[in-house]
């Protein structure tokens, strides 16, 4: 049995340097999820920025009309399905490579949700605070910044942390283009060696470990927001 | 301003109507406020005085009429109404404090954004006005350290921060346990005494006997009775406003 698994481990792993594609899948992964995070965080906040101003002033018009078929489209589809017709469709003239695809769209996947939890945020905070902003003199613009966003904020960081554990975990579909990201990775070698164990738990341990440090990492984040309340 | 000291109203409200769709809370108002002038308005809920007194900064869109603030038409839509804002100071019932700032940055922010004070000059001010209302030790502490009475005397001062020319009191005691509605008072009545030019809804009648310029009693959308405070309360002539008073006194 322990000859077995030590067998098993070798083979995996250490024969013709196989562990390099866990480490290499494991990077890429890594970064699509960073940058499709900062694409979601800047599409999202835009989107909450002017579907929040439609609801408040009524202005903004067209540009709410488009975030609402941006929101409609992306949260009814699959994101294995807009990351295929990203690549396959999209740019099936130029393929300017599968990270940068994968990255697009997952951050454009991720811009719609977030777009929704900036904007419950937003619209979390009482009316009152805006009014007070504005009687003071300041513009709509200058309120929303100084006074309602800081606190929408701080309500939405366990949401928002959420939503990147689910976007970690989601880029897991990347394979779907030919991308070698941390899923795949163990894919691959488990197609080398028809064996599954060690490729497949190592890559679910692998994700579970950056799940939980970044939980934790949350958690620190809100309790040091926390403090500034009290 | 030459207007003032011409003797010219402060705040000329000519024709005022605002309505929520079908439902008509003020109809044609038509007052005058002077430099100096501590206006009480008074009036059952629901009779339009907080609607009216937040027409007057345009938190609430009137829907016909104009408000002359300073000579300037501010109900027209081309007047840059947050340069008019930052002069006229407001309170509301539930304070509005901003709860993620301490008391210092809630009373210093507006001074130096939109005044475009130093730092140091927009908290000097901040500690002098919260000397005056007896809270400088809480300047570092967050508003939900703060009982009610303590966050309202912040919420003048931040307001008072701007030097406005007028300040605007949305039932600011209304929302407080009753020991607390004195040490409000109190600081309203200095600001009063400084000859603030102040217009208060409240339901304080004794506040509006004893500081009030001039009290005057909405219902229905209407001001029905103005007067000075001692002939108001004691010789009412509106109907009305007898049977208001017969009620709260």
């Amino acid at each position: 049995m322990w000859e077995k698994l030590r067998d098993d481990f070798y083979q995996n792993f250490i024969v013709d340097d196989r562990w390099k594609y866990i480490t290499e899948g494991l990077q890429n992964t890594l970064k699509i999820t960073f940058f499709a995070v900062l694409i979601g965080i800047l599409l999202g906040f835009l989107v909450a920025i002017i579907r929040s101003t439609y609801e408040n002033t009524g202005r903004l018009k067209i540009l709410n009309a488009i975030c609402s078929v941006y929101l409609t489209v992306i949260r009814g589809t699959p994101v294995v399905v807009q990351l295929m017709i990203m690549y396959f469709i999209i740019f099936s003239f130029h393929d300017p490579g599968q990270i940068f695809t994968a990255i697009l769209a997952f951050g454009i996947n991720s811009g719609a949700y977030v777009a929704e939890i900036f904007r419950s945020g937003i619209s979390s905070i009482e009316r009152g605070q805006f009014e007070a902003g504005r009687s003071l003199g300041f513009n709509y613009a200058q309120t929303m910044w100084f006074i309602i966003m800081p606190q929408a904020f701080k309500n939405v960081v366990p949401t928002l942390a959420n939503e990147f554990i689910v976007l970690l975990k989601e880029t897991s579909v990347a394979g779907y283009i030919g991308l070698q990201d941390l899923t795949k990775g163990g894919d691959i070698i488990k197609s080398r060696t028809y064996s599954a164990f060690f490729p497949l738990i190592s890559v679910a341990l692998i994700y579970l470990v950056m799940v939980m440090v970044f939980s934790y990492l949350v958690t620190l984040l809100e309790r040091r927001l926390k403090k500034s309340e009290h | 301003m030459s207007i003032n000291e011409m003797g010219n109203p402060l705040i000329q409200v000519q024709n005022l109507g605002k309505k929520f769709g079908d439902l008509e809370v003020l109809k044609d108002i038509s007052v005058d406020i002077y430099k100096g002038d501590v206006v009480c308005v008074i009036g059952p809920s629901g009779s339009g005085k907080s609607t009216f007194l937040r027409c007057l900064n345009r938190l609430e869109e009137p829907t016909s009429g104009h408000i002359l603030f300073e000579g300037t038409d501010i109900v027209d839509k081309n007047t840059n109404i947050d340069k008019h804002r930052q002069k006229m100071g407001m309170v509301f019932q539930q304070f509005n404090l901003f709860p993620h700032m301490t008391i210092l940055k809630n009373l210093t922010l507006a001074p130096m954004k939109l005044q475009g004070k130093s730092s140091k000059e927009a908290e000097e001010q901040a500690l002098k006005l919260l000397d005056k209302v007896g809270l400088k030790d809480r300047a570092n502490s967050y508003p939900n350290q703060l009982s009610g009475g303590q966050k309202q005397r912040i919420a003048i001062v931040r307001a008072l921060c701007m030097n406005p020319d007028v300040m605007l009191f949305d039932e600011p005691t209304s929302a407080l346990d009753p020991e607390m509605v004195g040490e409000v008072l109190n600081v309203m009545r200095e600001l009063a005494e400084e000859k603030m030019t102040m217009v208060v809804v409240t339901h304080e009648m004794g506040f509006a006997k004893e500081v009030a310029t001039r009290v005057m009693f909405m219902d229905g959308g209407y001001f029905l009775e103005e007067n000075e405070p001692v002939e108001f309360f004691e010789h009412p002539k509106n109907d009305r406003l007898k049977s208001f008073l017969s009620k709260v006194l």
